[in-house]
Order: structure tokens, then C-alpha cells, then sequence
């Protein structure tokens, strides 16, 4: 299972369709990826599981739509083009904030690809005027929480000699859910004192209140 | 109990309570500031700056703008808000210290009570108008202006500032620029000028041994606090120097004294006298130096002589001198409280021929060097400009005025009567970051860039033998489209005055651009202009060097008078603290919260008095008191505290404001400058801020508590600082003490 579903979706289906030369296998062997796939769907916080030298938090959240000026597709972006968290979110790594990514870098791809489309059409727009979209704020932690992405990249990504770095959207899935499935993003895990605290239990992180209250 | 018999209603209370038990549990408890989404703005870059990451601060140099001494800050910027202020260890001010002033500036700039709109007076109120309202209306009243009619009152000011001011003077044809400051050291400035020909000398503590101060507050308000902090810290190092602190009431610098010595104001220069006489008479030195009417002012202080003019025991005067001649070299400061009489000259000159009996001159006062360029040199403010602008505006003599970087109506004793003459004035123009005193006279108040939003240049007062110029740049965006920097405010006057040599700059910015291409190649390392400016911007100064000076002596004659006005009365001592400053800095919660390094007062005002004095008067800490003067009278808390004269009453500055300056301000104190006599210096018209004689009383009491942190003065028997009298130290340990 751990090696299929760190494949991608279409490659998999592809490497199945090769592998058999007989149309009712390759059907069944469909029917089973929709089974897996099902499967996947189910049991989500599993497959977060996986990621290795980490218990992953436990905890979810149902968390009220967030409508956002343009409705970012992360899922188009990190599932169907595979483009990595961090290529966007570059600052995860080096700041207590991921950041949202600036205008400048959308616009390094979409001067010219799917310039047609309505959502792009509105960034260029933005882009034009000058003026950075206003995103709606999902995932906020009270102003007397210290939280810090650069720590926990550093102990779950960089430090973390067994995980392709690929895999990251996995440790990013921690605390933000599967984004790569969703439009624009909810929140889906508490990020409550709790569910901090029990994942720092789990995976040894620092339990001192000073080291997130300061 | 079985099933049947719930009901549908109970059922439900119970999951209802259940499920609150199953949230409370533990940590899980989501606040409303965790469910926020959706609530806040989170807004990305248009397109970064390379070295930008959210979240990460950037530190820029700027230059402190808190009170005059021109301290280098770094101020960390993230995410396009400045953050923190720390000193910047390039600066020879400062040499990367800031103190709490410096460290409250943050909340100048983010105050909530900061004028964001000009205003402009129609009738009795001010009202909102727009720039070009105000410009307007200020071309109109100086368009045909005589230059004897109008006139500017500023504080310290320096650098490109000052060169654009006096501009702009000119281009009116008025030399009338006042530049007040409460808190200076105008007398000493005098002094040495007279005696050593160098109103700036630059003062080695590092090199002395031994240190006599008549009231200059060093580590708090006297020259520059945070360069002579460091100083004082080589001072006590290796060997460890000897400070011996006389003044009224007890500063930060006399709480670190290892001998204080309470003196009744006025007779500092006495003491002086007398301790000149001990050294020469005593301790063999030779005061052949001086004119012959010094010398024999001296020799008539004997030691009899002097402990009846001072009331300080024969003992400690004879080891003081012993102390000096002993630990030499030493140096000898007046500062505040000695130089705040109507004979304050003579007693700082008295200190000085310490120095030259003593054979300081030279040795730990030396000469500091000129700076280079005159027209940017630092022009510090004095007390006697406050007496003369009050006399100019009563006698009529003014139509249009300015004012920026001061509050004259708050710093002006009552008796002056400024605030019933600035009515005299037509047309008053206030620059001002907030509502104040004298905004609230101002017939166009122009609303400023806060120190972090702002452009200039400036040359601090005292630098240690270096001539630095410091530059201040923006930390960050303004926080109102509506406010201006003083420098772009003075350049549009001087454009709207038609001065053809400024239409070239678009704003202040390219004038300083422009003006620093001009520097001298020999300071420029051989970079381009565009590599020196962001040099500079990036160390946040460059130093210009001096013009080598050197110091002469020359003997001053002058006298001491005998009577001391009446010696029973009180005399009130309007003390200044590194803190609110002369009043301007109450408006900040910081420095409201931060206890008073004396008293530990937080919030408010208080008067210190001793022990005995508070007996007599029949009050205990936190009663009332009412302080009457000629010229008035204030009600203000007592705190009762040994390191306070018996006749003297002290009352701290900075409360006491109009309801109009800050919320945080607001019905809090009393402002001891009020009701101070018009007495001044007689020799160089500073206010005798040391001189009014005062009537104290019980006063009802009111509700109010006096707030301190800290409880207890004494240590209830329980040894928390273990001390032995110096004579058992001598016996047991050996040793050095002060004696």
C-alpha cells in the first residue's frame, strides 16, 4: 500500500495498463484502483500516517468554508501538476510563517499559461492594478502562540534523512489536512493546545510553555 | 433505571453536558481567537525584495529622536512594521545601548493619539483641513511678513534640518530662531566656554580616578546619559573610581554614589569654595592659576566659613578634598541642580576652579574638537530663549510664529505668563506629532512624520572627540497618508517662498541624496556616490571628523553671594528623570508603567520628602500635600525618602498635562515647572529652576493611593544585603573606602 499510494494516480494507472496485455485484467486491476482509491478516501488520516520517524497529530476539525477574492486551486497545483508545497510556500523553511506566495511568483508562470481562464484572467488583474490579492486568513493560531514552520520543517523534512522530499505535502498534511485536494483551503485539524501538545509528546518535541508561549 | 424512563428532554441535557465535559477536557478547549477564520487580511508580496522573508526581521540604522543626545538605533523591520528598537554599536553616542526612552519611541510612532489631518483654527476650534489649506493660509501670512515679526521656537536641532530652518529664516529675512530645552546644560556650556574657551569639552571619566558632582545626573539626564553610562562603567573598572554625588535630591547617578552628599540649593558653589579652600590650605595644592579675587573668594571660605554656608559636616568637606588629591586624577560636573539658581553661574565656575586646582584641565577635560561643517553643528536649547520668547510675546513683538519640537505652553512656569501672550501672536504654526499644550493654541497645527517614518540628519551635541553624522531613515511606511517629515514640510515653505534653489528637490529625500553627493571625495573611500549613500544608510552614520581645538584657560572672576535668600523657607526642586523627560514623553504607557527609578512610582506624581520635614508638616506616605509658590500652587502625594535635603521638596517632572495631549496622560499629576518663580540665572538668563522658595502643607486627603512597586524600604531584619560599617571593613579586611 505505502509504495502505491506515494505513486501518482496517473502513472500508477499507466504502469498497470502496461504491465497486462489483456483488456479484462486491466479492468479489473481499474476496478481495484477505484477500490484503493475508495479506500484512500476513507481512511485519509492513514495514509498521513506514513510519513516516516513521526506520529502524525491526531484530531480533526470541521472548520467553516472560507471564501477567498480568487479561488485558488491547490489541488490543480499540487496533485494533478505536482508542484511541491514549498515551491510556493517557500518561506515554510526559512520563517516562522510559510507565507503566502508573492503575486510576482504566480505571475511567473500565468503570464502565459492558462492565461483563458476566468481565475487568471482576475489575478492578472491584481497583478495590473498592483495590488497583492487580500486572502481571507484560515489558519490562524492566537497572537500569544509562537508557532514556527521553520522548526517543524526542520525536524519532520530537512532533518528527516528517510522522507523524499517530495513527500512533504504528507508532513504539510499534519496540521493543514490534505490541501492537495482541496480548491482553496479549509481547516480541517483543530490546532488547539491539545492537539499540539499530544504531537509534541508523541514525537519528543519540546513540552516547556516558554518554547511556544513567549 | 431503565431505558423508557428517559426522557426525550433529559436525553438531550445529558449529551449537552457531555459534550461541553468532552470539550473542556485538557487543552482542547478551542478559544475564539483559534476559530478565527476567515477574520483576518493575510496579504502576500506584489513582488519581494530579495533578502524579504515574512517573518523574518531586517534591521535598518536610523537615529533616536527621544530627547537630544542623537543616539544610532537599529530598528528590526518585519513584514513592513518596525518592531524593536536596539542601539547601534557603530554609533560613538551610543555604542549600541538604548535606553528606555529610546526603547518607547515604538510607541510614539504606533500611538493612537497621534494628529493624523493639519487643522486649522476657525473661530474657537480646530478643524480638519488639507494640506494645501494650510500651506495656503501660511503663505498668505508670511507673504509680506517684516523679518523682525516672525519668529521660530524649536528644540536642539542639527543637522540638514537645521540647515533647511535657517533657510528659511533667511529666505524671511528673521534671525529670531528660540531653541528651548528644559533639560540642558546651557550654564556648564557657558563655564566652559568662559574658562577653558570650548563650550563642549569633552569629559574622560574613563580616565579618572576620583569624580566630584555637584547634580549632574550623567546616567540620567546631564549631557549625553547613554555615552557617559558606558564612560561610568570603565570609570569603576580597574581601579575602581570614587563618586562623590551633591545634590538636593537623590538622581540615578547620586543612587550610585559611594558618598552623597543632600545640599541645599544654592549653596553648591559654597561647598565648591570650601572644598577649594580644604585643597589648597590642606592638602597643598596651588590655585596660582587664578585671578587674585577668585583667591581670595577662596581663601574667605574657610572651613568654618563653608559648613555655615552649607550646612555639611567640617569632616566630610576636609575628606572630600582628601579624596580628590588622593584619587587623581578627578574630575569635577555640575549639572541641574547647581546651576538652577539666580546665581547658578558662579556655582558650576566654582566647580570648574576645582578643576583647575586640581589640575584636571587637560588631564579628564579635554578638548573635543569642532565639527566640521558649522551650518549642520548642533544647536542646543536653552531655558533663557523660553524667558526672552515670553517677554518678545508680550511686548508684542511678533505676527507669525513657529514652533515644532517643543511645548513651551506646558514647559513655561505659569509666572511667565506665556500662555496669555502667545494670544499676542497672530498666527501661530504648530508642528507637532501629537495634540499638545501649545497645539491647542495654534491657530494651524501641522501633523508630523513619526521619528520612524521620517527622513533627516543629525550631529549629536556631545560626541567623544568624533564627527559624526547620523542618519535617521524611514523604518517603515507612514501610518497616516496625512502626515509630513519636518524636512518635506520646510522645503514646500521654502518652494511656496519661491527660493528658486530648492525647486530641483523633489522632496527631502532627494535634497539629502544631493547633499550627501556633495561630501568630499576624501570621505567617500573612493565609492560611487550610489555605493556611498546605501554605505551610509547601511552603518546609519559617517563620521566627518573635527577641527582640532584646544583648550586655554582663562581666569574668570566672579563672586559668590553670602546670603542665601531665606534659609528657612523650602525650596522646591523640579527634578528631571530619564523617563518622561521635561514632560514629553508621558503620552507613552511604557514609560507611565516603568517605576521611577527613585521612588518606584508608576502612573503618577509624587513629592519626596525626608523623614523629619514630613514629620514636622504631620503627613506619611500618600498623604496630600499643597506645594504654595508665589507663583502658584500644586496638590501632590507625598513619598517620604531619606535621599532628599530636609528643606527641600521634590517634584519630579512630566505630569500634569492639559486633558487635550493623551489619553494615557490624562488627569495624571501635577506639573512641577507650573509654579515655579521667574527667577534666572543672572549671568547667562537661564531659569533658576532650583530657586523657588515654597510653603508646604497637609492637604485633605483624597481617595487616590500612591501607586509603587516594591514594598518595604528597609529589609525586616532578615539580611538581604549584608552591609558592615567601614571602619570594622578597614580593620578586618583592609581596603579603600571613600574616606
Amino acid at each position: 500500500m505505502s509504495v502505491l499510494q506515494h505513486l501518482p494516480l496517473g502513472r500508477f494507472i499507466e504502469a498497470a495498463s502496461r504491465g497486462s496485455r489483456q483488456t479484462k485484467q486491466t479492468v479489473q486491476v481499474s476496478f481495484i484502483v477505484m477500490l484503493l482509491m475508495a479506500a484512500m478516501a476513507l481512511f485519509s488520516a492513514k495514509v498521513n500516517a506514513e510519513v516516516p520517524n513521526a506520529v502524525p497529530p491526531e484530531g480533526s476539525y470541521s472548520g467553516i468554508h472560507v471564501e477567498q477574492p480568487i479561488e485558488f486551486p491547490h489541488d490543480t497545483h499540487a496533485d494533478i501538476n505536482e508542484i511541491n508545497c514549498m515551491y510556493c510556500h517557500t518561506y515554510a523553511r526559512r520563517s516562522k510563517v510559510a507565507g503566502i506566495p508573492p503575486t510576482s511568483k504566480c505571475m511567473g508562470c500565468h503570464s502565459v499559461i492558462a492565461t483563458d481562464k476566468p481565475r487568471i484572467q482576475k489575478l492578472t488583474e491584481y497583478w495590473e492594478n498592483k495590488q497583492p490579492p487580500l486572502w481571507n486568513k484560515v489558519h490562524d493560531v492566537p497572537d500569544f502562540v509562537h508557532f514556527t514552520h521553520e522548526k517543524h520543517i526542520k525536524r519532520f523534512v530537512i532533518d528527516n534523512e528517510d522522507l523524499e522530499v517530495e513527500n512533504v505535502s504528507e508532513v504539510c498534511a499534519f496540521c493543514h489536512g490534505e490541501v492537495k485536494k482541496m480548491t482553496v483551503a479549509d481547516k480541517v485539524k483543530p490546532l488547539t493546545m491539545g492537539f499540539c501538545q499530544r504531537c509534541h509528546q508523541a514525537n519528543d518535541g519540546p513540552s516547556d510553555c516558554w518554547h511556544c508561549h513567549k | 433505571m431503565s431505558f423508557s424512563k428517559i426522557k426525550r428532554r433529559d436525553f438531550l441535557k445529558i449529551m449537552g453536558w457531555g459534550g461541553v465535559g468532552a470539550t473542556l477536557v485538557g487543552c482542547d478547549l478551542p478559544t475564539t481567537v483559534t476559530l478565527e477564520e476567515g477574520k483576518e487580511k493575510v496579504v502576500s508580496y506584489l513582488m519581494p525584495e530579495e533578502y524579504v522573508i515574512p517573518g523574518v526581521g531586517v534591521w535598518y540604522a536610523s537615529t533616536c529622536q527621544q530627547c537630544p543626545s542623537g543616539c544610532g538605533i537599529h530598528g528590526r523591520v518585519r513584514e513592513g512594521r518596525v518592531l524593536k528598537l536596539e542601539g547601534n554599536p557603530a554609533s560613538s553616542v551610543n555604542k549600541g545601548r538604548l535606553c528606555q526612552m529610546g526603547q518607547a519611541s515604538l510607541q510614539a510612532h504606533y500611538n493612537p493619539d497621534r494628529i493624523a489631518k493639519p487643522k486649522i483654527r476657525r473661530g474657537s476650534s480646530l478643524v480638519d483641513a488639507t494640506w494645501e489649506e494650510a500651506y495656503g493660509l501660511i503663505a498668505e501670512k508670511t507673504a509680506n511678513i517684516s523679518g523682525s515679526k516672525f519668529a521660530w521656537m524649536t528644540g536642539s536641532v542639527s543637522g540638514h534640518q537645521s540647515v533647511l530652518l535657517q533657510a528659511y529664516l533667511e529666505s524671511i529675512g528673521s534671525g529670531n530662531h528660540f531653541v528651548h530645552e528644559t533639560i540642558n546644560n546651557a550654564v556648564w556650556a557657558k563655564v566652559c566656554q568662559d574658562m577653558l574657551g570650548d563650550s563642549n569639552p569633552r569629559i574622560r571619566l574613563d580616565k579618572a580616578q576620583s569624580m566630584l558632582s555637584f547634580g549632574a545626573d550623567f546616567l540620567g539626564t546631564w549631557g549625553s546619559p547613554l555615552h557617559f553610562s558606558t564612560e561610568y562603567a570603565k570609570f569603576r573598572t580597574s581601579p575602581r573610581g570614587t563618586l562623590i554625588q551633591v545634590e538636593p535630591n537623590m538622581t540615578l547617578t547620586g543612587a550610585n554614589a559611594d558618598l552623597w552628599v543632600a545640599s541645599r540649593p544654592g549653596s553648591e558653589g559654597a561647598l565648591a569654595l570650601g572644598i577649594a579652600n580644604q585643597l589648597v590650605s590642606k592638602q597643598g595644592l596651588s590655585m596660582s592659576g587664578l585671578p587674585n579675587s577668585v583667591q581670595s573668594l577662596i581663601r574667605s571660605y574657610t572651613l568654618d566659613e563653608t559648613v555655615t554656608a552649607t550646612g555639611v559636616d567640617a569632616d566630610r568637606i576636609a575628606d572630600i578634598a582628601a579624596t580628590l588629591k588622593r584619587r587623581s586624577p578627578s574630575v569635577v560636573l555640575a549639572g541641574a541642580s547647581a546651576q538652577g539658581h539666580e546665581h547658578g553661574y558662579q556655582c558650576v565656575a566654582a566647580a570648574m576652579v576645582l578643576n583647575v586646582i586640581l589640575g584636571n584641565i587637560g588631564k579628564t577635560i579635554e578638548s573635543n574638537g569642532e565639527f566640521a561643517y558649522a551650518s549642520m553643528a548642533p544647536v542646543s536649547g536653552n531655558t533663557h530663549s523660553l524667558v526672552s520668547f515670553s517677554q518678545a510675546a508680550a511686548d508684542k513683538r511678533f505676527d507669525v510664529v513657529f514652533f515644532s519640537g517643543v511645548n513651551p505652553v506646558y514647559t513655561a512656569p505659569k509666572s511667565l505668563g506665556l500662555k496669555e501672550s502667545l494670544a499676542n501672536i497672530p498666527f501661530k504654526v504648530v508642528f507637532s506629532h501629537f495634540n499638545d499644550e501649545t497645539t491647542a493654541m495654534a491657530d494651524v497645527v501641522l501633523p508630523l512624520a513619526s521619528t520612524e517614518e521620517d527622513w533627516g540628519t543629525h550631529v549629536a551635541p556631545y560626541q567623544a572627540g568624533v564627527g559624526e553624522i547620523s542618519i535617521q531613515q524611514p523604518l517603515m511606511e507612514p501610518l497616516s497618508t496625512e502626515t509630513r517629515g519636518f524636512g518635506d514640510i520646510v522645503l514646500t515653505l521654502l518652494k511656496k517662498r519661491k527660493e528658486t534653489a530648492y525647486e530641483g528637490f523633489a522632496d527631502y529625500y532627494a535634497y539629502l541624496r544631493n547633499a550627501f553627493s556633495t561630501i568630499p571625495a576624501e570621505h567617500k573611500n573612493g565609492a560611487s556616490d550610489e555605493q556611498f549613500w546605501t554605505d551610509v544608510l547601511a552603518a546609519g552614520l559617517i563620521d566627518v571628523g573635527v577641527k582640532k581645538t584646544s583648550l586655554k584657560v582663562k581666569g574668570v572672576e566672579f563672586d559668590m553671594p553670602k546670603e542665601m535668600g531665606n534659609s528657612s523657607a523650602m525650596i522646591l526642586a523640579p527634578s528631571a528623570r530619564l523617563g518622561f523627560w521635561d514632560g514629553r514623553h508621558a503620552n507613552l504607557p511604557w514609560l507611565q508603567e516603568a517605576p521611577d527609578q527613585i521612588s518606584k512610582v508608576v502612573w503618577d506624581s509624587w513629592a519626596e520628602l525626608h523623614p523629619s520635614t514630613a514629620k514636622k508638616i504631620g503627613v506619611k506616605e500618600g498623604d496630600m500635600v499643597k506645594i504654595a509658590s508665589a507663583s502658584g500652587e500644586i496638590n501632590v502625594k507625598v513619598y517620604i525618602y531619606k535621599g532628599v535635603h530636609p528643606d527641600v521638596i521634590a517634584v519630579p517632572l512630566g505630569q500634569g498635562h492639559d486633558a487635550g495631549f493623551s489619553r494615557y496622560a490624562k488627569d495624571r499629576g501635577v506639573n512641577s515647572l507650573s509654579i515655579l518663580d521667574p527667577k534666572v540665572d543672572k549671568m547667562t538668563g537661564e531659569l533658576a529652576l532650583y530657586s523657588t522658595n515654597v510653603k508646604v502643607t497637609k492637604a485633605a486627603k483624597t481617595d487616590d493611593v500612591l501607586v509603587r512597586f516594591g514594598g518595604s524600604e528597609t529589609q525586616v531584619g532578615r539580611k538581604l544585603v549584608s552591609t558592615i560599617p567601614a571602619d570594622v571593613y578597614e580593620r578586618t579586611e583592609g581596603g579603600d573606602h571613600v574616606a
